[in-house]
């Protein structure tokens, strides 16, 4: 029997506390259902993408200085392939891989529940992403990609179909991992946290693992239609030689309102700090609960593909976009009074609320930039404000993930992140998001080439700084290791249930059965029983 | 009051994770489904705008495609069939059941392939040909998946798993069942009646 057949009371009930397996080898990593090393993987390859995408995004960044191409690729194919590869690559690859990992960490853990829904599910999710990774990654380099703008070869035609056949493992992946994550937050919560008392971070993830399951089928059934034509229909999507439609088919998933699912965690994450920081409930939760709802309803995008006849001129696209700053902007609202009934903060702040802050704002700036562009006269669709709001969603979801990787990290790896560096990770970050997303809506306006020149070298700065903020991620989490410093079981007074377990967790999650959950901040209700109880005794 | 009422009320069922699960991947392969039909649909959408004709007229027949309709609709009784079987612990009409529908899923099969080979339609023909082949081929799919996920419910009743208070597999089954089915109505009505 799994441990997901067994309900959360009685599987925590006959769970011995078992030390969380050190440095597990590659046979274990292959084998495990214990949804920490199943989430590590997601991280891992996450970091390790990031890091790739960070130092692809400086090229194409490079490229992109010179009116005439700085030619760092070799080529126009070329350059348009990495372009791809890049946008996929942070849409589809970085910021999910993160996501799906920190969630499939720390979910189970705030719903009170032993283990993941599914958890051989969610491993074989994790290990088709990596395959789906590999297959893609090789292929554009193989000369793949999405099409080609000046002639391909025999042999790069097949590239172009393995790139397609990678794009659909990784969304697949995701989709079995979302699965698992949902069920998770529907059916495996600990007895009494009804769904209006999920912590804020659980609801995100099941809002925007229902977006996706909403979204990515339709760029799988894109996909199989486009797979089919090539190996042997009427080439409707073009030859792949010199052509850029299949590009064109599949792109609405990198652009809005597909893009502002990245930023549906970020939502979450800045609503399980800012009460801890703050050390109060928050004034509003079911409110918060509702503006990640609203935030998650106007990111469903299948139905914005220009396949459906161009939507991006129609009433309903253009109200997605309007309307899409105003859970955000509730949200960050709700969060900013929780911060203000605590009063002032002293000294530096730590480096989960920095980064979940920005986050927040960063993502308003990107549903803003996003809403300018749906505003007709502006004439910003199919410019760089296209990019522009990618990036800044993009980027706000990896300010909101480092903040969540410094503020769960002792539940991740059984360590403590410094300070110290993750105010520089996170302020790394925020101006790479800045620079890169405010640049790109620059040049969407285009007033001026001059300027635009300009706001390309700007970019590339942006471009480095993301590259300077991933190495400080992989950096902090490398030296935190070496340390063998221990943060102990709650180093931050948490409210969620994941803080009243152990440090480094066991398997099973909680040692012993847990009370009857009564509010969406359990742990806060036993501290405050705690305090009337003294001041009674008193 | 009769004695039962003063029973002690029974333990918390335990969590309907397979049940919770397959409605998630049964909406991920509806959206899957109906991604295809969608971009099926626009594509004629568009081609009658400019006067194109899709299908030539009288070659996709209502007959054979509207007997699959049917058969899906009884399949569906079938199915509900077995679940309240198992329910009440009856064994054998549960595994009558079960095979019932399984065996409509395979005259479903045989139904669509009949309908392939009577077109007489090529993968590269033209878009409509091309397009009715890639969404019956997905749905043959999903058919597929449908029945292997009956017959390892199936397997797993005769092994002696579910009971009364334990059988979210035969439901969860059910259930994918019953959206491999409503993916066929809709289709029926798009592509068969109104062509």
């Amino acid at each position: 029997m799994t441990m997901t057949e067994s309900p959360p009371s009685e599987a925590a009930e006959s769970t011995e506390p078992v030390a969380a397996t050190p440095g597990a080898g590659l046979y274990d990593a292959l084998t495990t259902s214990d949804h920490k090393a199943i989430g590590r993987i997601w991280l891992r390859l996450g970091l390790l993408l990031l890091l790739g995408v960070a130092v692809l995004g400086v090229l194409v960044a490079l490229e992109g200085t010179s009116a005439d191409g700085a030619d760092v690729f070799g080529g126009v194919n070329a350059v348009w392939q990495m372009q791809g590869l890049y946008s996929v690559g942070l849409v589809l690859l970085v910021v999910p891989a993160l996501t799906i990992g920190l969630a499939t960490i720390v979910v189970p853990m705030q719903v009170g529940s032993s283990n993941i829904a599914f958890p051989r599910a969610a491993a074989a999710a994790a290990w088709g992403f990596v395959v789906g990774v590999a297959i893609m990654v090789v292929s554009v380099l193989a000369g793949g990609g999405w099409g080609a703008l000046d002639g391909v070869s025999g042999g790069e035609a097949d590239a172009i179909e393995l790139t397609l056949l990678g794009m659909g493992m990784v969304a697949a992946s995701i989709l079995l991992a979302c699965i698992c994550l949902a069920t998770t937050v529907v059916s495996l919560r600990t007895p009494g946290m009804g769904l209006m008392k999920t912590p804020l971070f659980a609801w995100s993830i099941l809002v925007s693992a229902s977006v996706w399951i909403l979204t990515l089928p339709v760029l799988i059934a894109n996909l199989i239609i486009i797979v089919v034509d090539l190996r042997g229909g009427p080439l409707l999507f073009g030859n792949p030689e010199g052509t850029t439609m299949i590009f064109d088919q599949v792109h609405w998933v990198l652009e809005q309102p597909a893009v502002f699912v990245l930023g549906i965690p970020v939502l979450g994450i800045i609503g399980s700090i800012v009460p801890v920081v703050a050390g109060a409930r928050h004034i509003a939760h079911a409110g918060l609960m509702a503006a990640i709802g609203v935030a998650g309803l106007l990111a469903v995008g299948g139905w914005s593909q220009p396949a459906f006849s161009d939507q991006r001129d129609e009433l309903l696209f253009v109200a997605f976009g309007l309307l899409a700053v105003v859970p955000v902007l509730a949200s960050l609202a709700l969060n900013s009074l929780t911060l203000a009934k605590a009063g002032p903060q002293v000294g530096l702040p730590p480096a989960q609320l920095l980064g979940a802050l920005g986050a927040g704002l960063l993502l308003l700036l990107g549903t803003g930039a996003g809403a300018l562009r749906v505003i007709g006269p502006f004439d910003l669709i199919g410019t760089g404000a296209d990019a522009g709001v990618v990036h800044l969603v993009a980027y706000a979801a990896v300010v909101g993930l480092a903040a969540g990787m410094w503020f769960w990290a002792s539940k991740i790896g059984g360590y403590a992140l410094p300070n110290a560096a993750g105010l520089g990770v996170m302020l790394d970050f925020i101006g790479a998001a800045v620079l890169m997303g405010a640049a790109h809506v620059l040049i969407g306006f285009d007033f001026a080439s001059g300027l635009n020149d300009a706001m390309a070298w700007v970019v590339f700065v942006g471009a480095i700084l993301a590259v300077l903020g991933a190495l400080g991620v992989v950096s902090s989490v490398a030296s935190a290791k070496r340390s063998g410093d221990e943060p102990g079981d709650d180093p931050w007074h948490g409210h969620t249930l994941e803080w009243a377990t152990v440090t480094p967790v066991p398997a099973g999650n909680f040692v012993g059965a847990l009370a009857r959950v009564t509010s969406e901040a359990p742990l806060l209700d036993v501290a405050e029983q705690a305090d009337s109880d003294e001041g009674g005794a008193s | 009051m009769t004695a039962t009422a003063r029973l002690p009320s029974p333990a918390l069922r335990r969590p309907r994770t397979v049940l919770v699960g397959t409605l998630f991947a049964s909406a991920t392969a509806a959206m899957v489904y109906f991604g295809v039909l969608a971009l099926y649909v626009s594509r004629r959408a568009e081609a009658r705008l400019l006067g194109i004709e899709w299908f030539p007229e009288g070659v996709v027949e209502l007959g054979p495609s509207g007997w699959i309709f049917w058969t899906l609709i009884m399949s569906s009784f079938t199915v509900q069939w077995a679940v309240q079987a198992i329910r009440n612990e009856d064994r054998p009409n549960a595994y009558v059941a079960l095979g019932l529908t399984m065996l409509f899923g395979a005259a479903v099969f045989n139904q669509m392939w009949f309908i392939l080979n009577d077109t007489g339609f090529a993968l590269d023909a033209s878009e409509a040909q091309f397009l009715f082949f890639v969404l019956n081929g997905t749905f043959i799919t999903f058919l597929i998946l449908a029945m292997a996920f009956l017959f390892l419910t199936a397997l797993r009743a005769m092994f002696g798993q579910y009971s009364p208070r334990q059988n979210d597999g035969v439901p969860a089954a059910a259930m994918f069942w019953h959206t491999v089915a409503a993916m066929y109505w809709v289709t029926w009505i798009a592509v068969y009646v109104t062509k």
